[in-house]
């Protein structure tokens, strides 16, 4: 009587409406559920879509779980996937604890594959021992990542600039400046690629010790995935119970108590960012040297931005971050053996959109309801 | 039903629903039965009967963590009861949704306002309605907002933007928001412990027009003479369960702060004589800009020595928020000297001032003094975590933080589930134990508390003034920030009034006369002769 | 059903696959052909468009091709794949799969090893990214057979295989220079994916085959550095007749130019495969296409019966593998051809396709470079290493006129994008 009148007549009449509301509760099984209930329905919704282009998605899931996972060949595999999305993951998880988003992750990633490559290549002589040549081309790719990183953080933290749009912009810069090398002073033969790094600059690989154990022949996952791991349970250890870590769950649960109660912002907000970036950056040093083994055009099948997802349906929790990336990392293993590549694609992407879009079912929920329309 | 509630029962009790259906047919506006909510390892409510009769003004009373606003969520749908079952206007109702308690015509002022800053009053309003227009007419907006304002005795600029609004300005925009979405019942969580007392009275002239216009006011409150001049019919609720529903006009506030608390209570605190020792906080000359950049502190000189209370008396918005945050170093001063215990801290950072012994109890608990879902035990550590014991090396010792935490429930009387629980989950006056015990824990040199107990119960209130007191005995420096004169003439031992960024007068609070207090918080400071004998505390003693 | 329904959730899986597929800047190949397979209906090519996972089948030869674009780029791949089914077709008890849009690099290692692991007795790997990891994959499977196409590294079980495309675009280019003068215009563009030695060449013999014919046309290029990129190969051919030109020759997979060339009223060549003029016949000139068929059957066979060496393979014209749209196999020009040029490539193509005329004869002195300085002597003739552009390349002998240079006729102000 007092106001809805002041919305216009509307006419008498039932009409179902779809309404979105948040869920009262949240039972604690569900948050801890709700990654394995949202991959399940990602599946189930992949399937239909698969039977309705005429496949058998029993047969096609099959087929990806025993490529990905079905085999040390497999596993191998989808390691090598799996340890640039747990090092991306672990350094977008650590912004995304602050209430930042790094989600120029990929940008970072090129940025510290960039500079592993100068030192691999062109800063180190050929002849350094593998150790110092890794450890320089790794400290390298974590100051190439930290840099793109102190550049959104510097601009969040004295400017107030949004790190969603300052991340975003330089990851095209980082790909745009990697494109100018690879094509211009390190291309070689004019292709998009640099030349191949010299052996002291490759990580080991598994099957680089196929003749002490011959099972280990033709793996080629690399020793990236122990920094990975490693990586992994030191950022747990420091969030669990390091005076920083403690500092960052305040500022990222409510920004004003922390300054309030003495907690630098800014200099967190440079550190973090700079980290983040570091941790990509140091994932790209790893690509380089594990798998591409030389610098060069799009080599990231959009790492920087898968990670995102993992790092959040890992609740930004660094441990579950791995079985995670493992899982993404399947996928894109298992997806490659499809034909045509499309399906492979349109699956990883249904995929995904189903798991992003359930977890807001499972924090929200839809009810169809019959009502009346009427002031 | 326990052996204290048996014995208020000589207070004139009413059957619930008695006397409504005797003089009125009509349905009662609200009617709760058996309402039971349970949380995790705690009963909210217990099997609460409630019932609100239409154009009635209903005051709800209680202390912290009595379940009043658990009780007053379950009815506006934020909560589903556990058990039990709602009638409004005579029709039973089923509510999954905030939404479906508005469609039935029931709405709620929360506590912290659910405003978005950035945009404008008449924007706000218009943010739930169902039926959102695809182009918004913002001229017929506006023109809506005006009217209900009107209507009710409550101006407000549909075009202003929320964070240019004060805090009562942006209460009157959350009870046009819900009256604009056609609530019948309104039902506001301690309205008046963000206003001033002349917004309070503005308030209860509108809360009076409502209902002589048919609608229905439940108003939860822990403060008694407020409840006692406005409400027609108190329920005091305690532990959970109906304590007593009451006719306003048939008990005092003896009666009720008994039934509240289960016990009788005393309104005196004992305050020993204490002489002032050294300076320890000295502003001088200070100015500083608010965050709308306009000047908010002008050439403020005032000191705080040793064993000393000094109120800052004042109408909100005068100052206080930014005096308080110059001395925390939360805000830079444009001019002027700040010192703590002697030494030169002007424009230092927040860890500076810590560290130099100032503790805060800030204003907004919520969003500045806490980190809401970190734990208790987190948050009475978000100062110390740096130090030992909590701190060693570049860890921090959680079983240590935990055991702290531990002891301070215990000593402060914080009732919480466990140190564990985030602190978004405790009631108003436990969160501000929480914080008052972090800042007096850390053994402050100066502590600057900004109305530390508003919104409190009467235990509470208390409690924590009692604590204050403690802590001037002990040689604190106390700056008290209050709009409550009670409180200032019942603890501080000298009176600040604030006025436009200035101190307009400075008085002994022995020889303090209300009166002239309140013309100056007004402005009216002609009278300097009157004030100048107190002016320099160090020259009267 | 809701078409429009249907379209939006198309449109939010393929939006939500290039999250996945790669946001970075030039949308990455996997993106568009899910894009591709997605919006297309199923009619393209209902044979193949069923899903499948390559796997081999028992008791046949089974052969594996792994391909840069997808099947349906009417180019490149197309070319390869209709040289796949060829094979399947012509030889009794072979068996064939293929990957298709499979990143060069890292990943394209994996995918062929895991060819290799699943069983497959052969794999044809059909870009030049995909030379080192072939290599690889080959040395771990001695037992399995590799070819690999348009590279220069070989192994016991492991061939490289590439043809005299540059003879092809001599014709072309004497073509495009016929049309410009016909036109009285001076401007013929080139649309270039790298500045490999591969397309080095090829811009060098259209911009002879052009001069040879219109001595006062001038060869324009812009290069996208990508073999497949639709976009920015439509965006270059628009450039081109932007600044000029009135034919535009591509070197890239995919006959986007010659659409563009239609729609802009000028003319095109297409590139590859020998359906690419059929986007627009009246604008297309010709297509220098491969004819991989015979060639495949011909190695699988020598695998077959266990005859297979690893070896440099380099065939010509006479081998039957090369094609030119409108002037083999009882094809008449396209409509667009000027008349006075069809004898004379007539004439020069029955030369080549008798071994009279070969990709040497094209690059035998004088030559001079775009600058107008003389580069290869009269008398000297370029060697395969020099058309290779090899360097220090083991069982290879060095260059000497190494391909990197611009031949006459190529804008003067071009120049080769550094790093060679």
């Amino acid at each position: 009587m007092t106001a809805q009148s002041a919305l216009g007549p509307t006419p008498e009449k039932t009409v179902t409406r779809l309404r979105i509301e948040q869920r009262m509760e949240q039972p604690t099984w569900l948050r801890y559920a709700s990654p394995i209930i949202l991959v399940g329905a990602a599946l189930l919704v992949g399937a239909l879509l698969l039977r309705l282009a005429g496949a058998n998605p029993w047969f096609v899931y099959r087929q990806m779980f025993s490529i990905a996972f079905g085999s040390a060949y497999g596993w191998s595999d989808t390691t090598i996937k799996a340890v640039p999305l747990i090092v991306i993951g672990l350094g977008v998880a650590l912004a995304l604890r602050m209430r930042l988003f790094n989600v120029g992750a990929e940008g970072q990633f090129f940025i510290g594959a960039f500079m592993a490559t100068g030192v691999a290549l062109y800063i180190l002589p050929t002849n350094a021992p593998a150790w110092l040549m890794l450890l320089a081309m790794g400290l390298g790719g974590f100051i190439g990542g930290a840099f793109w990183g102190f550049i959104p953080g510097i601009l969040k933290a004295r400017l107030n600039v949004n790190e969603i749009i300052t991340t975003l912009m330089l990851t095209y810069v980082a790909v745009l400046w990697n494109n100018y090398w690879v094509y211009g002073p390190w291309s070689e033969r004019g292709f998009g690629m640099t030349s191949t790094f010299p052996d002291n600059a490759w990580m080991p690989r598994f099957t680089d010790y196929a003749e002490q154990i011959p099972a280990l022949r033709g793996m080629t996952a690399h020793f990236g995935i122990f920094v990975a791991i490693v990586l992994a349970i030191v950022m747990w250890i420091l969030l669990r119970s390091s005076k920083w870590g403690f500092e960052i769950s305040v500022i990222g649960d409510n920004n004003r108590a922390a300054r309030y109660a003495g907690i630098n912002l800014s200099r967190n907000i440079i550190l973090v960012m700079m980290i983040s970036g570091g941790f990509a950056g140091l994932a790209g040093m790893i690509e380089v040297a594990g798998v591409v083994h030389r610098l060069q055009e799009r080599f990231s099948p959009g790492y920087g931005f898968t990670a995102i997802i993992i790092a959040w349906l890992a609740k930004l929790n660094p441990l579950a971050i791995i079985p995670v990336a493992y899982l993404f990392g399947g996928l894109l293993v298992g997806g490659d053996a499809i034909q045509p590549a499309g399906v492979a694609a349109m699956l990883q992407g249904v995929i995904l959109f189903v798991v992003v879009g359930g977890e807001m079912l499972l924090t929200y929920r839809v009810r169809l309801e019959k009502v009346a329309v009427a002031a | 039903m326990t052996p204290a509630q048996s014995k208020h029962a000589h207070v004139a009790t009413i059957a619930a629903g008695e006397p409504w259906r005797a003089s009125d047919d009509a349905p009662p506006a609200v009617e709760m039965r058996g309402i039971t909510k349970r949380f995790p390892g705690v009963i909210a409510n217990n099997q609460v009967d409630f019932t609100v009769k239409r154009g009635e003004i209903h005051a709800l009373l209680g202390e912290n963590g009595a379940g009043k606003s658990t009780l007053m969520n379950v009815l506006a749908g934020l909560y589903k009861p556990s058990e039990g079952t709602i009638w409004i206007h005579g029709e039973r109702v089923d509510f999954n949704s905030p939404r479906d308690a508005i469609a039935a015509g029931v709405g709620m002022v929360h506590q912290h306002f659910m405003l978005v800053p950035v945009q404008t009053v008449a924007e706000n309003i218009f943010l739930g309605v169902r039926e959102t227009p695809f182009v918004l007419d913002y001229k017929q907006m506006a023109a809506d907002v005006r009217r209900i304002g009107t209507q009710y005795g409550m101006p407000v600029d549909p075009n202003a933007k929320i964070w240019q609004l004060s805090v009562g300005e942006q209460q009157r925009v959350e009870i046009i928001k819900i009256l604009y979405h056609g609530a019948q019942v309104l039902i506001l969580d301690e309205p008046t412990a963000v206003l001033t007392p002349q917004e309070t009275l503005g308030l209860f002239a509108t809360l009076r027009t409502m209902v002589a216009q048919g609608k229905t006011v439940i108003f939860i409150s822990h403060k008694l003479d407020e409840v006692l001049s406005i409400a027609d019919r108190i329920t005091v609720l305690r532990a959970g369960g109906v304590a007593e529903t009451v006719f306003a006009r048939d008990v005092n506030k003896v009666q009720l702060a008994s039934l509240m608390v289960g016990r009788e209570v005393l309104f005196r605190l004992e305050k020993p004589e204490r002489a002032p020792g050294e300076v320890r906080l000295a502003l001088s000359a200070v100015e500083a800009l608010d965050n709308k950049n306009l000047p908010a502190l002008r050439k403020l000189t005032l000191k705080v020595h040793s064993c000393e209370i000094v109120g800052i008396a004042g109408v909100a918005g005068n100052g206080q928020r930014e005096l308080a945050e110059v001395i925390c170093g939360l805000r830079a001063i444009s001019g002027g000297v700040i010192e703590v215990c002697g030494k030169t801290v002007t424009n230092a950072a927040p860890i500076v001032m810590i560290n130099a012994g100032v503790a805060y109890v800030p204003e907004d608990r919520s969003t500045t003094g806490s980190a809401p879902n970190l734990s208790l035990a987190e948050n009475t550590a978000i100062k110390s975590y740096r130090d030992e014991p909590v701190g060693k090396g570049m860890f921090v010792k959680r079983n240590t933080m935990r055991t702290i935490a531990g002891g301070l429930i215990d000593r402060f009387n914080i009732s919480a589930p466990s140190t564990a629980t985030p602190v978004r989950k405790l009631s108003g006056g436990n969160l501000q134990k929480v914080i008052l015990a972090r800042e007096i824990s850390k053994r402050p040199r100066v502590l600057v508390a900004a109305y530390p107990t508003r919104g409190l119960d009467i235990g509470a209130t208390e409690a924590v003034r009692k604590i204050l007191l403690d802590e001037r005995n002990d040689g604190a420096a106390i700056l008290l920030i209050s709009e409550d004169l009670d409180e200032i003439f019942a603890i501080a031992d000298r009176i600040a009034v604030l006025y436009e960024g200035r101190v307009m007068g400075e008085f002994a609070s022995a020889d303090a006369d209300r009166e002239t207090i309140g013309l100056m918080m007004a402005g009216h400071a002609a009278d300097t002769a009157h004030t100048s004998p107190a002016r320099n505390p160090e020259a009267a003693s | 059903m809701n078409k429009r329904a249907i379209w939006s959730i198309l449109s939010m899986i393929v939006l939500f696959s290039m999250l996945l597929g790669g946001c970075a800047v030039p949308a990455a190949a996997p993106a568009a052909p899910a894009a591709d397979a997605a919006a297309a209906p199923a009619e393209a090519a209902p044979a193949e468009a069923a899903i499948q996972i390559p796997a081999p089948v028992d008791g046949m030869f089974n052969v594996a091709f792994v391909y840069v674009g997808p099947v349906g780029d009417a180019g490149w791949t197309y070319a390869h794949d209709e040289g796949r089914r060829y094979l399947e077709e012509n030889l009794e008890g072979v068996h064939t799969a293929y990957l298709e849009s499979v990143p060069e690099g890292a990943d394209a290692e994996r995918v062929i090893r895991n060819l290799a692991r699943a069983g497959f007795n052969a794999v044809f790997t059909t870009s030049f990214g995909y030379m080192d990891p072939t290599a690889t994959v080959a040395a771990e499977f001695p037992d399995i057979d590799f070819v690999h196409v348009s590279g220069f590294l070989k192994g016991p079980n492991f061939s490289n295989l590439f043809g005299g495309m540059e003879s092809m675009k001599y014709l072309v280019g004497m073509i495009a220079g016929a049309k410009a003068q016909e036109l009285g215009a001076t401007q013929v563009g080139y649309i270039a994916p790298f500045a490999t030695a591969e397309v080095v060449r090829h811009i060098n013999a259209a911009a002879m085959g052009m001069r040879s014919v219109c001595p006062e046309c001038t060869l324009d290029i812009r290069w996208t550095f990508s073999w497949f990129d639709p976009n920015l190969e439509r965006e270059s051919a628009a450039s081109l007749i932007d600044a000029g030109a009135v034919v535009v020759i591509t070197g890239a997979d995919t006959p986007g130019p010659v659409q563009v060339a239609g729609e802009k009223g000028v003319f095109g060549v297409g590139y590859d495969s020998r359906n690419a003029c059929s986007i627009d016949p009246e604008a297309c000139l010709t297509v220098p296409y491969w004819n991989w068929g015979p060639e495949y059957v011909r190695l699988v066979q020598e695998m077959m019966d266990g005859t297979f060496v690893g070896s440099d393979i380099y065939f010509d014209v006479d081998s039957g593998s090369l094609g030119l749209l409108g002037f083999v196999e009882d094809q008449t020009p396209q409509p667009g051809v000027p008349a006075s040029i069809v004898p004379q490539v007539q004439e020069l193509l029955a030369k080549m396709e008798s071994g009279e005329f070969t990709r040497f004869d094209v690059f035998s002195g004088p030559i001079n470079d775009n600058k107008g300085n003389l580069f290869v002597p009269e008398g000297e003739q370029l060697t395969q290493s020099d058309l290779e552009g090899l360097k220090g390349i083991e069982g290879r002998e060095d260059c000497t006129f190494c391909m990197s240079w611009l031949a006459e006729g190529v804008s003067p102000d071009a120049e080769l994008p550094s790093g060679n």
